[in-house]
Formats: C-alpha cells, structure tokens, sequence
C-alpha cells in the first residue's frame, strides 16, 4: 500500500490530524449536493477521514485505483474521473495526500476536482477547509 | 399577414421540442461510461472501457461506488 502512496509529492509531510481532515470532509459534503461518499487519505493511504463505510475498504479501493491509474500509461497521476452508470468517482492526489469522492451521475467534474485540490491543499496547509 | 393563431401554437410547441430533442442528443454523449485520467502539466487520457487498463479503472471505481453506497436523500 505504502508505494502507491509514496510516489506523491512531500508524502514526508507531517500529516494532518483527523480532526482537520474531518472537518475538512464536512465541509466538502457541505459543499458539494452531488457527493455521496468521500474519503481523504494520509500520506501512506491511511484514512483520515472517511463519510460513510469501512475505513479500511476505503483505503484499498483508492489504492487499487491510483495502482490502477498509474499502471494505465506507466506514469502516475494527478487526477482520476470515472463516469458509470452507477455514478461518478473522482480521485486527486496533491500536497502528500489523497482524496478520493464518489457522486451522483452528471456532477459538475471541474468543480469536483477543483474542491478536491483545493480541501487537500487547505489540509495541507493546516486549516479545515478550503477558505 | 398575421399567421393565424393555432399556427403560432404549434409554432412553439414544435420549437420546445426541437429544443428538447437537442438536449436530449446532447445529455446522452457525456451520459456514457468514460474513464479519463489526468497527468502533470494538464495533459489528459481517456481509457476505454474495453480497454484492459480501462476495464480495471472501472471495476476499482465500482468498489468505491459500493463503498460510498447509496446518498441519502433529504
């Protein structure tokens, strides 16, 4: 689990503590009418805030997913979006960490991925949420 | 001349539905399944579902879907 989460930038950054990340996450959800699910990830894939669901299956989904991603094109990426017909998942690594969001069908993708950079780079910086 | 007053009716009402069928054409393009990742300097890939990284991308965003289950509504 650890490689995929190395590969992002600062990954040696001190984490936030869970707190930040969930208040961070609640005003994401807060944010965004579409989201049904969301987690943040530490710097080695651990969550550190998560909505709904097992911790641990968030954690290794997102792994799969960013291995997934890397491995298309062999270079790793910075953002993920996957449309279904189940819904949307949305998935952005910045700042050392990672967070990965599931919608309803037709969300508005560049403000998605925009509050997703934006929640991690606030995180990042220490503060809850993006300002 | 003036057109006569049920022609302006149906006037509109085929124009809305034109307008509707436009609509519809156009919701069902970006309704399709994509898998689309996104590299530094803002290049970008689309991956096909019936592709084998494509297929793998949509099977681990259907786990995550799983685990975020359904939205509560209200």
């Amino acid at each position: 689990m650890v490689g995929i989460f190395t590969q992002m930038m600062d990954a040696a950054a001190a984490a936030p503590d869970k707190e930040s990340a969930e208040a961070a996450l609640a005003f994401l959800a807060e944010m965004s009418p579409d989201l049904r699910g969301a987690a943040i990830l530490g710097p080695e894939g651990k969550v550190l805030a998560a909505t709904e669901g097992e911790p641990e299956r968030w954690s290794e989904d997102a792994e799969t997913l960013f291995a997934d991603a890397d491995a298309a094109e062999g270079v790793p990426v910075e953002q993920i979006h996957i449309a279904t017909e189940q819904g949307e998942v949305f998935a952005v690594r910045n700042e050392g960490l990672a967070a990965v969001s599931v919608t309803d069908r037709f969300a508005l993708a560049s403000l998605m991925l925009y509050d997703l950079r934006a929640t991690l780079r606030e995180l990042a910086r220490g503060a809850g949420g993006p300002s | 001349m003036p057109p006569k007053p049920h022609r302006v009716l149906l006037d509109r009402v085929s124009g809305y539905a034109d307008e509707a069928a436009a609509f519809m054409r156009r919701r069902r393009v970006p309704s399709r399944p994509f898998a689309r990742l996104y590299y530094p300097h803002g290049r970008s890939a689309d991956h096909a579902q019936d592709s084998r990284s494509g297929a793998e991308l949509f099977v681990a965003a259907g786990r995550l879907i799983e685990v975020a289950g359904k939205r509560q509504k209200g």
